[in-house]
C-alpha cells in the first residue's frame, strides 16, 4: 500500500477561531477515505487547506509523493487533485457540456485529452447525467448540480478525487445510484477523500475513516472501529446522526 | 519589575499600531500638515480642511450606500451637482430680491435656503432613482449585482450630466460667494464666511449622521443590513425601507456638499466628475464600506491635493493621488484602514 | 445530364466549402451579407456623401472599439473602465512617433498598440488581486492617470490645445479611410472571435463566472485574466493609432471616461459576451445619435440622455441585449423550421 496523500499536522485559522488543529492523516492509494464529524468540525477546510483553496497555517502536504503545501488549487488540480463543492460551484451561463470541458481542457496537462467534448459527454455519461448535455447550468436543479460537478471533477482525470457532501439532500433511490457511482469511480482506479454524513453511504463505501471534532482528529480506523468508539458517540451526542 | 512590563507592553504596542498603514498614513499626514502650514502658508491649510470636511461627506455617502446596498456609485457625483444647481436656482433670486430690498434676517437665512433646498432635492432624487432603478433591477435579477448595478449608476451619470445640458446649458451657474460679510480672523488667517460655514456644516453635518448611525434604531437597522442582510432581515427589519432611506441619506449628503461649495465649484453638467474622482479615491483609500474611515479619509485627500498642487503644480492633484493609490492598492488591497466588508471580495 | 448534374453537385460542394470556411471564421451568411453591404455603402446614394462618409468611419471605429470592449467585459466580465484611456495612449504614441520622429503611421500605429498592449499587461497584473467592480475602479484610476498625464505634460502632448497629427493619406475624401478601418474592424473582430471560441475563451468564461470553480478545474485565473487584458488594450491602441491618424488632431479628452462609457452603453446594448452585438448595432446607433445631434442642434445632450437611458433600460429589462434578441429569434425560425419539415416528411 502506497501513501497517496499525507497531511501532517494542518492548522487553519479564521481569526481567532482554530477550524482545523492540528490533523494529520494519510490516504492510501485505491481506497476510499471517510472525513466525518459533526457541522461546523472544520472537514470543508481541511479539504480547502488540501486542494490549495487557501494556504493551511501550519503543516505539510504530501501528493503522490512530493510536498505540495499551499499550492493553489489549479496547479493541484493539474497534478491529479479534483474536488467537488459542498454547495455545487457550476459556470452558470456555460451548458453542462462546457462546464465539463473547463476540467477536461486545462484540468490536466496539455494532450492528456485528447478529444475533450467526447470525453466530457462520457463523463456525463458516467456519472449518469439525467439531462442532455446542452442544458444550460442555471437551469439545473440542486441534485443535477451535484451531478454536474462530479463530472466536472472527474473530466480532469484525477489520481484523487475529494468529494464534500455529495449525498446531502438524495432520496434513498439516489443515494444507491451515487453509491454505485462512486464503487465505479473508484474501481476505475481513482482514490477517494470523501465528506459525508449519511451514515449509509459512510459505512456502505469507506475503508478508512476518521472523525473531526471542534478541528480536531478524534478518531480514525475502520468503519466498525470508529461506529464503537466512545468518543465518537460522546462527539455525536445531541446530534442526529447516531454511530 | 510587573509595572515596568506592562509598560513596555504599552509601549510596544503603539509602536505596533503606528507601524500599521493607518498608523504610518496619520503621521505622515501630521507632517505634511505642520510642513504645508510652515511652507506653504496657513491659507492653504484652512483650504484643504474646508475641501476635506465636504470630500469627507461625499466619501460616507458612498461608502454607505456600498456597504448597506451593495452599489458601487458611479452617479455620486452628480448628486454633487444636483446641490449646486439646486442651490444656484434657490439662491441667486433672493439674492437679487435682497438687493433691491436689503433685509439682514433674509440675507443670513438666503444662503441656507439654498443649502437646504440642496438637501432636500438630493434626498427625494434618490429615492426616485432607488425606486426607480436599483428596485427595479433588485426585483428582477440579483446576480452579479454589483458589477450590474454599477453599470445601471453609470447610464444615471450619463443621464444626468446630459439632463443638465438639455435644460440648464453648460455656462456656469456660480455665485462669487454666499455671504457679504467681512472674513473672518483666525489666529492671523482671514476666513471667508463661506469657507468657515462650509467647513461648520461638514463637521456638524458628520456629528449628527454618526450620532445617527450608532445611537437610534434606525441607524443601527442601517448598520445591520451592512453587515448582515439576511440576518437583518430575520429580525425584522425592512429591507425595502432601509435601503430607499439609505439612498437617500447618501444623496442628500453629496448635494449638501455640493450647494454649500457653490462658491468654489459653479454648477455646470460635469461638475460632479472632480467630486466622484475624490470620493472614490478616499473610499478606495480607507476601504470600502468603512464610514468611519471615509471622514478621516476625506480630510486626507483634500490635504494630498492642496499639497500636490502647491509644490508640483496646478493640475497635477489629480494625478499624484491616483498614482498613490494605485500603489496603496497594489500593498493593501483593502484599504488603508481597510476590514473585508461584505460584498468587497464576492464577485 | 449527367454532366449538368455534376457540375450542380461541384458549384453545390463549393458553396458548402465556402460556408464551412465563414463558419470556422465565425461568420454566419447574415453577417456576410452585412459586411457585403457595408463594402458597397460608400457608393450608395446617399451614403456617399463626405459627412455622411464621416459618420460611417466614425460608426465603425465605434463598432470595433466595441469588439474590443466586449472581449473582456462579456468575458472575464470584468470591466476595463480606463478603455479610452488606453486607447489615448496608443492614438499618442502613434502621433508622437511620426510628428517628432517621422516615424509612418502604419508603422507607428503597430508601435502604439504595442505600447498600448504593454500598458494593459501592467494593468492586468495591477488588478489581478482585485475582483470584478474594484477591477474595474482600478482600471479607471490608471485611465485618469493617463489623462491627467496627457493633460499636464504639455511639453509633450500640448495639452488641451491639441496635437496635430500627419494623416494616413493625403487625400481629403474619407472614403479610403471608411476601407482603411473597416479592414481592421474585420481584423478585430476575426482575431477576438477566433480567441474567444478557442478553449481560451472557455477558460475566460470560466473564470468570468466562477472563478473558484474555475481554478478547482485547473485553469490559472491570473494567466488568463492578464492576457486577456492585455490583448483588448493592444487593440485599443491599434485602433487609438488610426484615431489618431484620421481625425489629424489629439486631445486628453479622447482619453476621457465619457468615451469610455460611449464604447461601453455600445457594447452592452449590442449583448455581453456576443463579440458581434455592438459592432452590429454601432452603426444603427451612431447614425442616429449622429442625426439627432446634427438635426436638433437646440437640444444638445439629448443623445447621451438616450444613450444612458437605453444602458439603463437594457441592463434592467433586457440584460442580453440584442444579441440575445437575435438568438431567441433564430432559435424561433429554426424550430418552425423543424417543425415545418417534421410535417411534409
Ligand atoms: N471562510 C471562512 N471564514 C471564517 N470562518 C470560516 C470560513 N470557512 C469556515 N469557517 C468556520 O470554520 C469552521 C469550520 O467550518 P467547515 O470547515 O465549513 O465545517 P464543516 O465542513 O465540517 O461543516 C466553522 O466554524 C466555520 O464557521
Ligand atoms: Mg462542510
Amino acid at each position: 500500500m502506497t501513501a497517496i496523500l499525507e497531511a501532517k499536522d494542518i492548522v487553519k485559522r479564521f481569526g481567532g477561531l482554530v477550524a482545523v488543529n492540528r490533523v494529520s492523516l494519510t490516504v492510501n492509494e485505491g481506497e476510499i477515505f471517510g472525513l466525518i464529524g459533526p457541522n461546523g468540525a472544520g472537514k470543508t477546510t481541511f479539504l480547502n487547506s488540501i486542494a490549495g483553496t487557501f494556504k493551511p497555517n501550519a503543516g505539510v502536504v504530501r501528493f503522490l509523493g512530493r510536498e505540495t503545501t499551499g499550492f493553489r488549487s489549479d496547479v493541484m488540480c493539474k497534478l491529479g487533485m479534483s474536488r467537488t463543492f459542498q454547495i455545487s460551484q457550476p459556470f452558470p451561463k456555460l451548458t453542462a457540456l462546457e462546464n465539463v470541458m473547463v476540467s477536461a481542457v486545462f484540468g490536466n496537462e496539455r494532450g492528456a485529452v485528447r478529444d475533450p467534448e467526447a470525453w466530457s459527454r462520457q463523463m456525463l455519461d458516467f456519472v449518469e447525467f439525467p439531462m442532455p448535455p446542452d442544458t444550460r447550468a442555471d437551469n439545473l436543479n440542486t441534485v443535477q448540480l451535484k451531478r454536474l460537478d462530479l463530472a466536472r471533477a472527474l473530466a480532469s482525470k484525477p489520481k484523487l478525487l475529494l468529494l464534500d457532501e455529495l449525498a446531502a439532500g438524495l432520496t434513498t433511490g439516489e443515494l444507491d445510484d451515487l453509491m454505485a457511482i462512486i464503487r465505479k469511480i473508484r474501481d476505475s482506479g481513482v482514490t477517494i477523500v470523501m465528506v459525508e454524513h449519511i451514515m449509509r453511504v459512510i459505512m456502505g463505501l469507506c475503508d478508512r475513516i476518521v472523525v473531526i471534532h471542534y478541528g480536531e482528529k478524534i478518531a480514525e480506523g475502520t468503519p466498525e472501529e470508529v461506529a464503537h468508539d466512545p468518543k465518537v458517540a460522546e462527539a455525536y451526542l445531541g446530534e442526529k446522526y447516531i454511530l | 519589575m510587573a509595572r515596568s512590563s506592562v509598560q513596555s507592553t504599552i509601549v510596544f504596542e503603539v509602536l505596533r499600531r503606528l507601524t500599521t498603514a493607518a498608523g504610518i498614513t496619520i503621521i505622515l499626514s501630521v507632517v505634511a500638515v505642520i510642513v504645508s502650514a510652515v511652507v506653504a502658508g496657513p491659507f492653504t491649510l484652512v483650504n484643504a480642511i474646508v475641501t476635506g470636511g465636504m470630500w469627507a461627506l461625499l466619501a460616507v455617502g458612498l461608502s454607505l450606500v456600498f456597504g448597506v446596498m451593495n452599489i458601487p456609485n458611479f452617479a455620486h457625483g452628480e448628486f454633487f451637482m444636483v446641490g449646486t444647481l439646486v442651490s444656484y436656482l434657490v439662491f441667486t433670486p433672493l439674492h437679487k430680491y435682497l438687493r433691491q430690498n436689503p433685509s439682514s434676517v433674509l440675507s443670513t437665512v438666503a444662503p441656507f435656503a439654498g443649502i437646504f433646498a440642496a438637501l432636500l432635492v438630493g434626498a427625494l432624487l434618490g429615492v426616485v432613482v432607488e425606486k426607480l432603478i436599483f428596485f427595479q433591477l433588485r426585483r428582477r435579477s440579483r446576480e452579479q449585482w454589483v458589477m450590474n448595478s454599477f453599470l445601471l449608476t453609470v447610464g444615471l451619470s450619463v443621464v444626468m450630466i446630459n439632463g443638465h445640458q438639455l435644460l440648464w446649458g453648460t455656462n456656469f451657474k456660480g455665485i462669487p460667494r454666499y455671504w457679504d460679510v467681512k472674513p473672518i480672523d483666525l489666529f492671523g488667517v482671514n476666513i471667508s464666511m463661506d469657507r468657515a460655514v462650509a467647513l461648520g456644516l461638514a463637521v456638524v453635518t458628520i456629528a449628527i449622521f454618526w450620532f445617527f448611525l450608532m445611537r437610534t434604531r434606525t441607524g443601527r437597522a442601517i448598520r445591520a443590513v451592512a453587515q448582515d442582510e439576511t440576518g437583518a432581515q430575520m429580525v425584522g427589519i425592512d429591507l425595502n425601507r432601509i435601503q430607499v432611506l439609505t439612498m437617500a441619506l447618501s444623496s442628500a449628503l453629496a448635494a449638501m456638499a455640493g450647494a454649500s461649495l457653490l462658491f468654489m465649484f459653479p454648477s455646470y453638467p460635469t461638475v460632479g466628475l472632480k467630486p466622484l474622482y475624490v470620493a472614490w479615491y478616499v473610499v478606495i483609500l480607507v476601504g470600502l464600506g468603512n464610514v468611519a474611515g471615509a471622514t478621516i479619509g476625506g480630510f486626507l485627500v483634500a490635504l494630498l491635493q492642496t499639497l500636490t498642487s502647491y509644490f508640483i503644480g496646478v493640475g497635477w492633484e489629480d494625478v499624484v493621488p491616483t498614482a498613490l493609490i494605485i500603489l496603496i492598492l497594489l500593498f493593501k488591497p483593502s484599504g488603508l484602514f481597510g476590514s473585508e466588508v461584505k460584498g468587497v471580495w464576492e464577485q | 445530364m449527367q454532366k449538368t448534374e455534376t457540375v450542380s453537385a461541384r458549384a453545390g460542394r463549393l458553396g458548402n466549402g465556402l460556408l464551412s470556411i465563414l463558419n470556422a471564421l465565425g461568420i454566419t451568411p447574415l453577417g456576410l451579407a452585412l459586411i457585403i453591404l457595408l463594402a458597397i455603402l460608400p457608393f450608395i446614394p446617399p451614403f456617399d456623401r463626405e459627412d455622411l462618409l464621416r459618420w460611417l468611419v466614425g460608426a465603425a471605429l465605434i463598432a470595433a472599439q466595441a469588439i474590443a470592449f466586449d472581449f473582456t467585459t462579456g468575458y472575464i466580465n470584468v470591466v476595463n473602465f480606463g478603455f479610452a484611456a488606453f486607447l489615448g495612449f496608443g492614438a499618442y504614441t502613434s502621433a508622437l512617433l511620426a510628428v517628432d520622429f517621422g516615424i509612418s503611421p502604419w508603422i507607428g500605429m503597430f508601435v502604439g498598440a504595442l505600447a498600448s498592449g504593454g500598458l494593459g499587461f501592467f494593468t492586468g497584473v495591477l488588478t489581478l488581486r482585485l475582483r470584478g467592480i474594484f477591477a474595474a475602479v482600478m482600471a479607471w484610476f490608471v485611465g485618469l492617470a493617463l489623462l491627467g498625464l496627457a493633460r499636464n505634460l504639455v511639453d509633450i502632448t500640448r495639452g488641451p490645445m491639441g496635437l496635430s497629427v500627419p494623416t494616413f493619406l493625403e487625400t481629403a475624401s474619407n472614403r479610403p479611410y471608411f476601407y482603411i478601418i473597416l479592414v481592421m474592424l474585420l481584423i478585430t473582430y476575426l482575431v477576438l472571435r477566433w480567441i474567444t471560441s478557442s478553449h481560451i475563451g472557455l477558460a475566460f468564461k470560466a473564470i468570468g463566472q466562477n472563478i473558484e470553480a474555475a481554478r478547482a478545474s485547473g485553469v490559472n485565473p491570473t494567466f488568463y485574466r492578464v492576457f486577456n487584458f492585455t490583448v483588448q488594450c493592444a487593440f485599443a491602441g491599434w485602433l487609438g493609432g488610426f484615431y489618431a491618424h484620421y481625425y489629424g488632431i489629439l486631445t486628453p479628452q479622447l482619453m476621457h471616461t465619457s468615451h469610455t462609457v460611449e464604447v461601453l452603453a455600445i457594447a452592452y446594448v449590442g449583448g455581453r459576451g456576443s463579440i458581434w452585438g455592438g459592432a452590429f448595432i454601432a452603426f444603427p446607433f451612431i447614425f442616429f445619435i449622429e442625426w439627432l445631434r446634427s438635426s436638433l442642434t437646440s437640444l444638445p445632450g439629448l443623445h447621451l440622455v438616450i444613450y444612458g437611458l437605453l444602458l439603463i433600460l437594457v441592463m434592467i429589462f433586457y440584460p442580453g441585449g440584442v444579441a440575445q434578441f437575435y438568438y431567441w429569434i433564430a432559435d424561433r425560425v429554426g424550430k418552425a423550421r423543424r417543425g415545418s419539415a417534421e410535417q411534409s416528411g
